[in-house]
């Protein structure tokens, strides 16, 4: 080989050495250096990480009945740029859906990747149209698996269980307060796919599986709901009040047994709903009490030592002028004993109590029984009600408030205090919410009474429960309020509606009664009230007289429920068929007449 | 040595189809999994909205349920005994949330 043959070998062998070494190089460079970078982009283009998604949990009743419940159906979307006959899918689809056509062509025709063409599409319905888009050989079209709620008992309890938006959020009641629980936690899987876009099963990347929503099982028995709901519909119906709210509390253990207000709402039909029929009026809703109150100025007085049951105070003959302004009674009371003021309901006598303690002290109390803060309950929007403290109350503040007015409280909160009277004077937390299990029954979470405080004593308490029962006899304002073989402890309250703009409504009244059955051993707690109310004469338009009866069916009817037995002594008093009452007589069309005139008169201050 | 070379080539290609083929079971019977779940749950929410109160109220009122009172022969009486404070009595109540 001539040395110019060899050079040019070397060359070329040189060239072939460099060129390889630039290869081996760049996929150095390629494979261990930039690996990371390129597997990510390739990753991107083939693997996706796929959402399995949890299934929200159950809201069961006590008893384990179910209020909300999910049912799987199919969101139908469409990729426009994947449409290859934008006419046909448009005929098809607005066939199978109920859509209007033009409707749907004017969203398939705007070339968006991401077009939801309906939401809550029934299993059904989806597969019959799946089935007729692959007869027809049409694309575009997609199917996302979703659930959507249900509430199998309509619009009973619906201000407690609430209900969620699109995205399977709680936005009100118990799906909103208790969503940590109920919504459960997404898995996920890595999945790699052809270019066909099937998955390629083996090779599945990383997983974790979802984990369904708990259950939440609320302490309200749906026996007794149906009880309250057909009760408050009966109300309204009767008196064609503007709101209405009736509670059911276990005063025990806090539970609440049945809730219902009015207006109300179909949970299915809640896009339907107004927002005035969405509130719940028993934790949202502020009113002035009128006389229920009174049970606070009587305790704060007892429990103060300041005055015994059968301490006497003069009650200024039905009118009283102090700080300038006249209080008036419903009728001209002499001397009254404290059990008394509770049974004839005197403002004067209650008003005397609550100066015997002093503003202080009355304030004190007033927050003690928990108004003026949330009671905690497992709802979301609860309000504070309005308490004023002592520094800002006018010179007859004093003599008002024992009455109920001059505050603000909600019906929740009074049932919460009457509540207390009837558990020997301890303040228990109402609770909703009665356990939290996984959906194989297992017990995450049970919720166990809560005392907050005790509020008076024990002694005090009785001695209140006694004057209460008073109140539901002949002598008390609530003789309507009975139920025959039970004795009933409970308290009217009559109170002018407050006008927003100020001042009170003429002519307009809230009225309620609270009570609790069997006044020894009370089993629940009721409060019945009603926002302006209709009688047939304006003169009967009295707690008594309309919220008490109320109450008296509905105890009646709880009280069978849940076999409660009756008292033996009564029993043997009263025949076992229900006595019918006489319509009111007219010591109560008397009594009536002239409390309209007194608390009329003193609304104005 | 080249025999096995081609018996395990052979394998590895013969191993991967399987696991294919495996995957796509596997999928299909996942598929009916989901299927069968979605017409349980489907089952279930119909049971619910059937049985619930309302709709058997309602359907009371419209008349297609009935409700028949217990006739006096099908009722059996206890007498409860008398109680004595020092011991042990029977609840008269058959429903044991009452007598907390």
């Amino acid at each position: 080989m001539n040395p110019n043959s060899r050079s040019r070998c070397m060359l070329v062998c040189a060239a072939f050495i460099g060129l390889f070494s630039i290869f081996s190089f760049r996929l150095i460079y390629l494979q261990a250096i930039k690996h990371d970078e390129y597997a990510g982009l390739a990753a991107e283009k083939h693997v996706y990480k796929q959402i399995i998604y949890a299934e929200r949990g159950m809201i069961l009743d006590a008893n384990k009945e179910v209020l909300a419940h999910n049912i799987p159906v199919e969101t139908v979307v469409a990729d426009a740029t994947h449409l290859n006959s934008t006419q046909a899918t448009v005929d098809l689809v607005s066939s199978e859906l109920r859509i209007p056509s033009g409707e749907l062509a004017e969203k398939l025709n705007s070339a968006r990747r991401y077009i939801v063409i309906k939401r809550d599409v029934p299993a059904h319905t989806a597969t019959a149209l799946r089935e007729k888009l692959r007869a027809g050989n049409l694309h575009g079209i997609y199917f996302e698996h979703d659930a959507t709620r249900i509430y199998p008992n309509g619009s009973m309890l619906c201000h407690v269980i609430g209900f969620t938006d699109f995205d399977h959020h709680g936005i009100q009641g118990v799906e909103a307060s208790m969503d940590e629980y109920l919504h459960g936690q997404d898995g996920y899987r890595f999945i790699e796919h052809n270019r066909a876009g099937q998955e390629i099963v083996p090779y599945r990347g990383q997983e974790r599986a979802p984990r369904d929503g708990y259950q939440i099982h609320l302490t309200v028995d749906l026996g007794l709901q149906n009880i309250v709901e057909n009760e408050i519909d009966a109300a309204m119906q009767q008196y064609s009040p503007q709101k209405a709210t009736i509670i059911l509390m276990r005063p025990q253990t806090g539970e609440i047994l049945a809730m219902a207000n009015r207006p109300h709402f179909d949970l299915n039909l809640r896009s339907e709903a107004k927002p005035d029929q969405m509130k719940n009026r028993a934790i949202i809703d502020m009113m002035e009490p009128g006389s229920t109150f009174k049970i606070v100025a009587a305790a704060s007085a007892l429990n103060e030592r300041k005055m015994r049951p059968d301490s006497t105070i003069f009650c200024e003959n039905g009118l009283w002028k102090f700080g300038g302004a006249a209080l008036h009674d419903h009728r001209a009371f002499g001397y009254l004993t404290v059990r008394d003021i509770l049974i004839k309901s005197s403002n004067i006598g209650a008003a005397k109590l609550a100066l015997s303690v002093g503003e202080q002290k009355f304030y004190e109390y007033i927050r003690r029984f928990g108004f003026g803060e949330r009671t905690g309950i497992e709802l979301p929007g609860e309000i504070n009600g309005l308490i004023r403290p002592p520094q800002s109350w006018s010179k007859i503040s004093i003599t008002r408030i024992p009455m109920g007015h001059e505050i603000g409280v909600t019906p929740l909160q009074m049932t919460v205090a009457m509540a207390t009277i009837a558990n020997g004077g301890k303040l228990i937390m109402p609770r909703i919410v009665k356990s939290v299990t996984a959906a194989d029954g297992k017990t995450i979470s049970s919720l166990s009474p809560m005392v907050l405080r005790q509020v008076i004593s024990p002694e005090i308490a009785r001695e209140i429960g006694d004057a209460l029962r008073g109140v539901v006899s002949d002598a008390g304002t609530a003789a309507a309020a009975a139920v025959p073989g039970f004795t009933i402890a409970g308290k009217t309250g009559t109170a002018q509606k407050v006008n927003p703009r100020g001042g009170y409504e003429e002519g307009k009244y809230v009225v309620s009664f609270a009570g609790y059955l069997p006044a020894e051993h009370p089993e629940f707690v009721g409060l019945v009230v009603l926002d302006d109310a209709h009688t047939s004469k304006p003169e009967l338009n009295y707690g008594g007289l309309v919220a008490g009866p109320i109450f008296a069916r509905l105890a009646e009817k709880a009280a069978r429920y849940l076999d409660l037995e009756p008292h033996e002594e009564i029993r043997k008093a009263i025949p076992v068929e229900r006595v019918e009452k006489k319509p009111p007589t007219e010591r109560v069309h008397k009594t009536a007449s002239a409390e309209r005139v007194a608390l009329t008169n003193a609304s104005h201050h | 040595m080249t025999a096995f070379l081609a018996l395990a080539g052979l394998s590895y290609v013969y191993l991967t189809l399987q696991l294919y083929h495996l995957g796509e079971r596997k999928k299909a019977a996942e598929n009916e999994l989901i299927s069968l779940r979605t017409q349980n749950d489907i089952a279930s929410a119909q049971i619910a909205a059937l049985t619930s109160r309302s709709a058997l109220q309602r359907r009371l009122k419209e008349g297609y349920l009935k409700m028949i009172p217990i006739s006096e022969a099908n009722i059996v009486r206890l007498t409860i005994p008398p109680r004595s404070p020092d011991e042990d009595t029977i609840q008269p109540v058959v429903n044991p949330s009452a007598a907390r």
